[in-house]
């Protein structure tokens, strides 16, 4: 009893409540989105957000040993659905979606979880001996570099960016010696001009757009201009639930996805989004938290993934909606009407809560 | 020793990362803030203007309304273009002086103005106000040449709702009419759009959603005069959906003039003693007022209105509804634009209700139309058999009242088909008391009886078919035995719509499922309807009694039969609609005619042809036509006979 009764103190209480605060802001922004109605988006992903509570608590329960065997599974399996993508896939003038049954699924997303996964498990083996050897890194970047190919090929260059960054924010954490962070940076920069000849046009067109949004009035300019508008209307207190005219009248496009925060913005202000950021502050700092108490640096290195999957869908959304990023197509996470990032934050969530519980397992446990 | 120090080093090395990440989040999060902060407050007010013009700048386009069609594709809704001048109040300085000028070149009354006043004080003065909708050829080609220099005018096309067939099928295709404060509520971008109209009644009302079709968005560039340079269409508007009634106007409008005659004839108003008929008669008049042009002269030599009443023609196998006429009409054609409160006034105070649509939402007693429920559920129940006989002497003694036959002399002994025949009711008295009020429901219901039939019309109503719980419940009172006697006859409480009736006769006829009636393509597709649960013994039974109405030696409708078309199988129903006291009755009823209109019986007939291979099923009801015999069936005759007649020539 009185384990049980520690085992609930060892919770994430905060990022629970936090959690489902956003999905049911999430309902009522996808209701005042279809004009006042529960279908077709509100009902349907709150079905969506139950399922993900329940993958939630699975994971959260397993013993953390399990997670650590199945990572390298996960990611072979992510592979595989990105490969399967280029045979098997559809999407509007991109290859991202798959059919499984009657749900469309985006394998780039669990994705994203899957090389993390893969990375923590890598560095958790690690000795600090070998952390100074260059050629330590060559297998890391090998599981960051094969799906990240197979995602940037699709194309999805926000999907595939948001990967790289969240996966070398891992092996960052993970303890790099500065010395390779310097040649790392350097190579980056010159990879610059060589990944911009190799864009499509599209996307060259976007990030354009986004240095001279006036260029393309009709296009990604013009969702951007009239995403600011919306917000900038909707000023300290917004509009009103469902008297958002720019959202009502449909002059704001894509409003239950990607725009789902300038939507919120119209109807509720500055305060209604500040609230939002400021729930997702308490996500990642509980995240922060729980990452600093584990005892081993699996459980550490799969939070910090997770916290940066959040924080980038997040910042690159919100980034996007108020034109400080270019239009890229990310959910924002949790709010956003889309069931696969829904339930990849689910299952990320689910991992950090798996981390908390078994805090107190050390690498040496868990190693054996 | 030192394996433990590098590990803890490492630890620490990623305790510092963490952080580090951390705090970049935050860094980059209070970015994020500090976007919103700009955007939201220190530029919110350039927004809300941004906002603002945006609702003007790009503006709704409407679509183009469905139409509405008949089974062979002609029109029975559709829309015609029209040219709107519209004001907008930002760009006019001083209103008064606007209108003035506006003034000389078109017909503004000062309602209207008062109207476009009121208008702009209530809204905000980026919103367009429509001045004038529906310009002439002439006002539009005089107003192009001034619209130079008259600031803030612009011109919309617009799009009126047009129903060719007018009063004819206006119960059928309903009407639309703009949308009002309430619509506005539901709906706020109707706010944008003064030419919307919202269907209000019949298939106008139910297809609201299908017939609408999408908004389009424009926007128009402007000169800083406020004058449209450049139109971009962002979406196209998508025009409603096409929809396909299963009527066919030329027997509709055949049904129509068939039911108005009645078995009068026709005048011509342009007479000295026709217009000397409408300066006494208030209900004349109020016909004629409506734009009316058809006055009857009656056997009696006396000028009356045309006939108020219902045809319903169903196909009895798909359901498919021929013709629905419900007279009199309205011009659903006076409700698309403002319609006058002299217009309105003249159909609601039309001494006979001319926005009824008497067909699915007028209640009668069906009569002895009922007589066919009566007896299939007395032999279901196996109270009777076909040949058990009862004596009718021309009246029955129960409790302490008499119920009379309409017979007075009587019918003698008379059985289950020649009951029908003849109408026997003292028959019907009888067997109604051993089957028990019930079964006869049970029995209604299944022929649809007293319940909606969903042919897609609003408003339609259910009629009563009662039973025990049902008069405890809206009556607070036990059934009582003599309720059941006069329910054999289809009087007392039982009620029922026209269409229902010609639902009933088409299950009949059909036999083996529980036909519905339709009204437009793909209304409930893919559905089959459910099985009829009516023992074909008994349904066999009602269609030779029916039979021996049209060709018995003395049945009902023997004179109206249409042997070349494969014969007809009826029922006749005439229904009293004032009780006849005993005194009258000692005193010698008086005749139908002689009576006043309002007192006089309806008429009802039901039927169904060819006999053999039944294809049509008919109901008629002809307010206060005098008898079913008479009145009715010879109208039900004449339609069929046209329908066969028309089907031979499109099958030649």
């Amino acid at each position: 009893m009185n384990r049980f009764i520690a085992w609930l103190f060892r919770i994430p209480w905060v990022l629970i409540l936090s959690t489902f605060f956003l999905v049911f802001v999430g309902a009522l922004a996808l209701f005042s989105a279809s004009e006042g109605s529960w279908s077709p988006w509100a009902e349907r992903q709150l079905l969506r957000a139950s399922i993900g509570a329940l993958l939630l608590v699975f994971i959260a329960v397993i013993p953390v040993r399990w997670l650590y065997d199945w990572s390298y599974l996960g990611l072979v399996l992510a592979i595989l659905f990105l490969g399967l993508l280029q045979f098997l896939g559809f999407g509007a003038g991109a290859t991202r979606w798959i059919a499984v049954g009657p749900f469309n699924f985006q394998p780039s997303e669990p994705a994203k979880l899957a090389v993390v996964l893969a990375l923590a498990r890598y560095f958790a083996s690690v000795t600090p001996e070998q952390m100074q050897s260059l050629v330590t890194y060559l297998p890391a970047l090998g599981l960051i570099l094969v799906p990240f190919s197979l995602v940037i090929i699709q194309p999805d260059l926000g999907t595939s960016m948001m990967l790289l960054v969240g996966s070398l924010s891992v092996v960052f954490a993970a303890g790099v010696p500065r010395r390779f962070l310097a040649v790392g940076l350097v190579l980056a920069a010159s990879a610059i001009p060589v990944l911009w000849m190799q864009l499509y046009d599209y996307q060259k067109a976007r990030i354009m757009t986004f240095l001279d949004p006036g260029s393309d009035a009709l296009g990604a300019g013009y969702q951007i201009a009239q995403s600011k508008i919306a917000l900038g209307s909707g000023g300290i207190f917004g509009k009103g639930f469902l008297q958002g005219s720019q959202s009502q009248l449909n002059y704001l496009p894509e409003k239950q996805t990607d725009f789902v925060f300038t939507m919120i913005g119209e109807e509720f202000g500055f305060v209604g989004n500040v609230v939002i950021l400021f729930v997702y502050s308490l996500i990642l700092l509980s995240v922060l938290i729980t990452a600093l108490r584990c005892q081993n640096k699996f459980s550490r290195l799969i939070c910090i993934g997770v916290s940066m999957m959040i924080f980038l869908y997040m910042f690159v959304n919100v980034g996007m909606v108020t034109g400080l990023l270019p239009v890229v197509g990310a959910p924002l996470p949790l709010i956003s009407y889309g069931g696969t990032a829904m339930l990849t934050v689910f299952l990320g969530l689910g991992m950090v809560v798996n981390s908390a519980v078994n805090s107190k397992v050390s690498d040496t446990e868990l190693l054996k | 020793m030192k394996k433990r120090k590098e590990q803890r080093e490492l630890s620490s090395v990623m305790t510092r990362r963490m952080l580090m990440i951390g705090a970049g989040q935050f860094v980059l999060g209070a970015g994020l803030v500090g976007r919103l902060y700009q955007l939201q407050i220190a530029q919110s007010d350039d927004y809300q203007e941004l906002s603002d013009r945006n609702q003007f700048d790009q503006r709704l386009v409407l679509a183009p309304r469905g139409r509405l069609l008949d089974s062979r594709g002609r029109l029975l809704a559709g829309n015609s273009e029209v040219f709107e001048l519209m004001l907008l109040p930002s760009r006019v300085k001083n209103v008064d002086l606007w209108l003035r000028r506006v003034q000389r070149f078109i017909d503004l009354r000062p309602n209207d103005i008062r109207r476009i006043k009121q208008k702009i004080s209530k809204q905000p003065d980026f919103l367009e106000v429509t001045v004038k909708s529906n310009l002439t050829q002439r006002e539009l080609a005089r107003l192009a040449i001034l619209s130079p220099v008259l600031e803030g005018a612009s011109f919309q096309k617009s799009f009126r709702r047009i129903y060719p067939q007018g009063w004819m099928t206006a119960h059928i295709t309903g009407y639309v009419s703009p949308a009002n404060k309430r619509d506005v509520e539901k709906n706020p971008k109707l706010r944008y759009l003064p030419g919307s109209r919202i269907g209000r009644s019949g298939i106008e009302q139910t297809l609201d959603k299908e017939l609408g079709g999408t908004l389009g968005v424009e926007r128009v560039e402007v000169n800083a005069r406020g004058k449209p340079v450049r139109v971009l269409e962002d979406r196209p508007a998508v025009s409603g959906e096409d929809i396909n009634l299963t009527i066919d106007i030329e027997l509709q409008s055949f049904a129509a003039e068939r039911l108005r005659r009645g078995k009068s004839e026709t005048v011509q108003l342009a007479t000295s003693d026709v217009q000397k008929a409408l300066l006494n008669d208030a209900e004349l008049r109020a016909h004629v007022t409506t734009g009316d042009t058809l006055v009857l002269r009656d056997e009696k030599g006396r000028l009356i209105p045309p006939e108020s009443g219902a045809v319903t023609v169903m196909d009895v196998e798909t359901g498919e509804i021929k013709a629905m006429v419900s007279t009199p009409g309205f011009d659903p054609n006076l409700f698309t634009g403002r319609l006058s409160v002299r217009d309105w006034r003249r159909m609601n105070e039309h001494p006979r209700t001319p926005l009824l649509n008497r067909a699915t939402s007028g209640l009668y007693a069906p009569g002895s139309t009922f007589k066919m429920a009566v007896v299939a559920a007395a032999l279901e129940a196996n109270v009777i058999s076909t040949s058990s006989k009862i004596e009718c002497e021309g009246s029955f003694e129960f409790g302490n009242r008499t119920f009379h036959c309409w017979n007075e002399d009587g019918h003698g002994f008379v059985d289950a088909f020649s009951s029908l025949e003849r109408s026997c009711d003292i028959y019907y008295y009888q067997i109604a008391l051993k089957t028990g009020i019930n079964k006869i429901n049970d029995m209604a219901r299944r022929m649809g009886l007293g319940e909606v039939t969903g042919v897609g019309i609003p408003a339609e109503r259910s009629g009563i078919i009662p039973n025990r719980d049902w008069k405890l419940e809206n009556r607070g009172v036990p059934w009582t035995p003599g309720e059941t006697v006069v329910a054999g006859i289809g009087q007392g409480f039982v009620l029922t719509t026209p269409l229902q009736l010609a639902v009933m006769t088409a299950r009949i006829a059909n036999g083996r499922y529980a036909v519905e009636p339709r009204l437009y393509k793909g209304q409930s597709e893919g559905d089959g309807f459910a099985p009829l649960n009516i023992n074909s013994s008994i349904l066999s039974v009602l269609k030779r009694g029916m039979r021996q109405v049209m060709n018995g030696p003395l049945g009902t409708a023997r004179y109206h039969d249409l042997p070349e078309f494969g014969g007809i199988a009826g029922k006749t129903g005439t229904v009293q609609v004032k009780r006849i006291t005993k005194e009258q009755r000692e005193l010698g009823i008086i005749d139908n005619i002689d009576r006043p209109w309002k007192e006089r019986d309806h008429a009802l007939f039901v039927a169904y042809a060819p006999v053999d291979k039944p294809k049509y099923a008919i109901s008629v009801i002809v307010e206060h036509g005098g008898s079913g015999s008479s009145m009715a069936a010879p109208i039900a005759h004449d339609i069929l006979e046209y329908m066969f007649k028309s089907d031979q020539r499109q099958a030649v």
